[in-house]
């Protein structure tokens, strides 16, 4: 690995640290669009930013697009309070309009300015190490790192100053101020720092990767756990194992760095979408599907305990009778077997006293609602379980 | 070139005759489909959509080596429509919410995309120039044959708008009450969203990627502020598409370097806020002319219940009074007693006020009108 190499999967892996810790609470706080707007809508600010100063890594740019990200917020904000659209479409009408301001001033310009909306849009990060912070002729290294790190810090200062106020008004927003702490300050606040962390991470990876690395570690985290400590700490962990599986995917394809660890994002989060424990899509299947067995099984021994008369309990009639399709009712008949619930005498079926018990049970609880009826089943049956 | 020798030229040139039609037509089929996604609430689908067409151009030019518009345009509309089914399965089986379900698709098939953009870019074949165009878009591309196309799905999707009207109508007001009518929600639901892939994956060539979701949004947004119906706004919607096209055209041809896509969302916005501040029902400038008149209505009888006190002490509800006594009262102006004056529930002598017989009996029953309708 050459020095550069080393270079971009550090300032990838502090841009993914970066984004994950904000993308984190706007996911929690079901405002992950809002990040997609602001990066878009930063580009107007980036723009004129770069008029004034003609560098693109210059601070007041970065604060000229944040206080651009701000007025995507207020904007939104003032469109949805107006009760004329509803939020989403506020978000979809404001950043579509402030980034074609920043593109035709782009387009006006675009003989004397050296800015690329494709590079704002995309990023290139294997650019990265080639712009060096030098100060009095020693070389300090990238400047992108200096810039997402000191971004970096501040974010994780705030995050440990402010966990609590950020914890409680995520999960309750009405006990948070009535508990005194301002929503408008927090809310302002992420604002801020999702909004300077897009800017000070656009020029190394571009806005779409940043809204990726903002949302899918936090959203697959997000299927693993339901505790805040453990998703920020397991949304910054994928944020950085994509990022330099990214790296090399890239390296080995000879693609852009930005949609190769954007891939691997997609792909992490397919693998947990697909097989998380209890939230995956399988795991959720499969659950269904026990559920609805488990209810056929109740129909049917409800069905049995109501008929004593013997040619109700037939095998035939049954599958006639509640119409299941063949598969659904040899499953629902196993199981009933399995858990000496019911006995088949020259196929007329009949419940067992255990099967008498449970149902009686399972109807005491459809009445009264009470869990204490059930505690027992509440092991054998998912459909006990809540 | 200036705005007026566009208009003359619009009908004589091919190339201009071409790129306004393509997005009047794209304006109009935007606007219809849009109204629908705005009232369903999915009105950044459109957003997330066209960002998860990218992934599909490429592929289908990796398959096919080809950079035929209509085969980059189906490999499109299968990415978006999968993109689409996506969301709606981490939506439905996850407990994770729409936004961040949009946002993951967004974000995760344009770097996907992207990746193979750059993959392709670097193979020796010196056919893949421009397939970047579908990006930013590019409507001095379209040609006849495009148009066409645009046309002709645009009539497709009218006429299975006019043909299924009622059940359209029903799912976006009350899909529970759909349901036990026994419509086939999932069919209705899969048609209607399967046309806004269509017309946003037909945008792409035009106003490209990132401004695709206004397209769908501001007609709609706008037309909704002009009327309650469903047919109307639909209609206004087509309308206002049509003419965001056709004028933000006009403008991008009459001035050197302006991209054609950002000038129509531009133009689009302008009819957006001329909406929302002038619209007669909703607008907020009538708004808060209403609010401005309720409050000098308030004032107005706030002055009156005071003098209504002041007149109770006296037998003679018409004893004149000093003005001098209203002082202490914040709600009198000379104005509001001259409007009192007006509608004859005062006289005024000089520096002295009196109750008029009618003023009094109105001030009394200022606040139980209730009772009095019922009588």
């Amino acid at each position: 690995m050459s020095s550069a190499q080393i270079e971009i999967q550090l300032i990838a892996s502090v841009v993914a640290i970066a984004c994950a810790i904000p993308g984190t609470f706007l996911v929690l706080r079901k405002m992950a669009m809002i990040s997609d707007a602001i990066s878009h809508s930063i580009l107007p600010g980036i723009v004129i930013g770069f008029f004034i100063t003609q560098d693109l890594n210059s601070p007041l740019l970065i604060l000229l697009a944040a206080v651009t990200g701000i007025i995507t917020v207020v904007l939104v904000e003032r469109i949805q309070k107006t009760g004329l659209v509803k939020e989403d479409t506020a978000i979809g009408l404001v950043f579509p309009a402030l980034f074609s301001i920043g593109v035709i001033v782009i387009a006006k310009n675009a003989n004397d300015v050296h800015l690329d909306v494709d590079a704002v849009l995309l990023g290139e990060l294997a650019f990265a190490p080639f712009d060096r912070l030098m100060i009095s002729g020693t070389d300090f290294g990238p400047k992108s790192l200096w810039i997402i790190g000191t971004i970096l810090l501040i974010t994780v200062g705030l995050l440990f100053a402010f966990f609590k106020e950020l914890k409680v008004s995520t999960f309750d927003a009405g006990l948070a101020s009535a508990l005194g702490f301002s929503p408008a300050i927090i809310h302002y606040g992420l604002m801020t720092v999702a909004s300077v962390t897009t800017v000070g991470a656009f020029d190394a990876v571009g806005a779409i990767l940043v809204v990726a690395l903002m949302i899918a570690p936090a959203a697959s985290a997000y299927l693993l756990t339901n505790d805040l400590k453990r998703m920020l700490f397991l949304s910054v962990a994928f944020g950085v194992f994509s990022a330099i599986s990214g790296y090399w995917l890239a390296h080995w394809l000879d693609a852009s760095i930005a949609g190769s660890i954007t891939t691997m994002l997609g792909l992490l989060f397919l693998a947990v979408y697909l097989f998380a424990p209890s939230k995956g899509l399988i795991s959720v299947m499969y659950r269904e599907k026990q559920q609805r067995t488990e209810v056929s099984l109740l129909t049917f021994l409800l069905h049995l305990k109501n008929h004593n008369e013997i040619e109700e309990r037939h095998v035939n009639h049954l599958n006639e009778h509640i119409n299941w399709q063949k598969v659904r009712s040899e499953t629902v008949l196993d199981l009933a077997i399995k858990n000496n619930m019911i006995t088949i005498e020259n196929e007329i079926v009949s419940l067992t006293e255990k099967g008498n018990e449970f149902t009686s049970k399972a109807i005491d609880y459809i009445i009264t609602n009470e869990d204490a009826q059930i505690e027992d089943m509440k092991d054998d049956f998912f459909l006990f379980r809540g | 070139m200036t705005i007026t020798e566009y208009f003359e030229l619009v009908f004589s040139d091919y190339t201009l005759r071409t790129i306004t039609l393509g997005t009047a037509i794209l304006g109009a089929v935007c606007g219809m489909l849009g109204s629908f996604a705005v009232l369903r609430k999915q009105s950044l689908l459109g957003d997330a959509i066209s960002h998860a067409a990218l992934p599909g151009i490429a592929i289908a030019f990796l398959l096919t080596g080809a950079k035929d518009s209509n085969v980059l345009l189906l490999g499109a509309l299968i990415s978006g429509l999968i993109g689409t089914f996506w969301i709606r399965g981490i939506i439905t089986k996850t407990h994770l919410k729409s936004d961040t379900a949009l946002g993951l698709i967004l974000s995760l098939f344009f770097g996907f995309g992207m990746l193979l953009l750059t993959f392709i870019q670097k193979q020796p074949n010196a056919n893949q120039a421009g397939l970047d165009k579908y990006l930013f878009g590019q409507a001095a591309t379209l040609v006849e044959k495009d148009v066409w196309m645009m046309a002709i799905v645009t009539g497709l999707c009218l006429i299975v708008l006019l043909l299924f009207w009622k059940e359209f109508k029903i799912l976006l007001f009350d899909a529970d009450y759909t349901k036990t009518l026994g419509f086939n929600t999932k069919t209705i639901d899969i048609l209607i969203t399967s046309f806004i892939v269509l017309a946003i994956v037909l945008g792409l060539q035009t106003v490209g990627v990132v401004l695709m979701s206004a397209m769908l949004l501001a007609p709609a947004a706008a037309a909704r502020q002009w009327t309650n119906s469903l047919g109307v706004m639909v209609f206004l919607a087509a309308i206002f598409g049509a003419f965001s096209g056709v004028f933000g055209t006009a403008i991008s041809a009459s001035q050197n370097n302006l991209s054609t896509g950002p000038v129509i969302v531009l133009v689009a916005a302008v009819f957006v806020i001329f909406s929302f501040i002038f619209s007669p029902s909703r607008g907020l400038l009538f708004k808060q002319i209403r609010i401005i008149k309720n409050r000098r209505d308030l004032e107005l009888y706030k002055t009156l219940a005071f003098m209504h006190n002041i007149a109770e002490t006296h037998e003679n509800i018409a004893h004149p009074h000093a003005i001098k006594i209203l002082n202490n009262f914040q709600g009198f102006t000379r104005k509001t007693l001259q409007k009192l004056v007006e509608r004859n529930y005062v006289t005024l002598n000089g520096n002295m006020w009196s109750l008029t017989e009618e003023g009094f009996n109105k001030a009394a029953n200022l606040y139980n009108q209730h009772s009095n309708e019922d009588e």
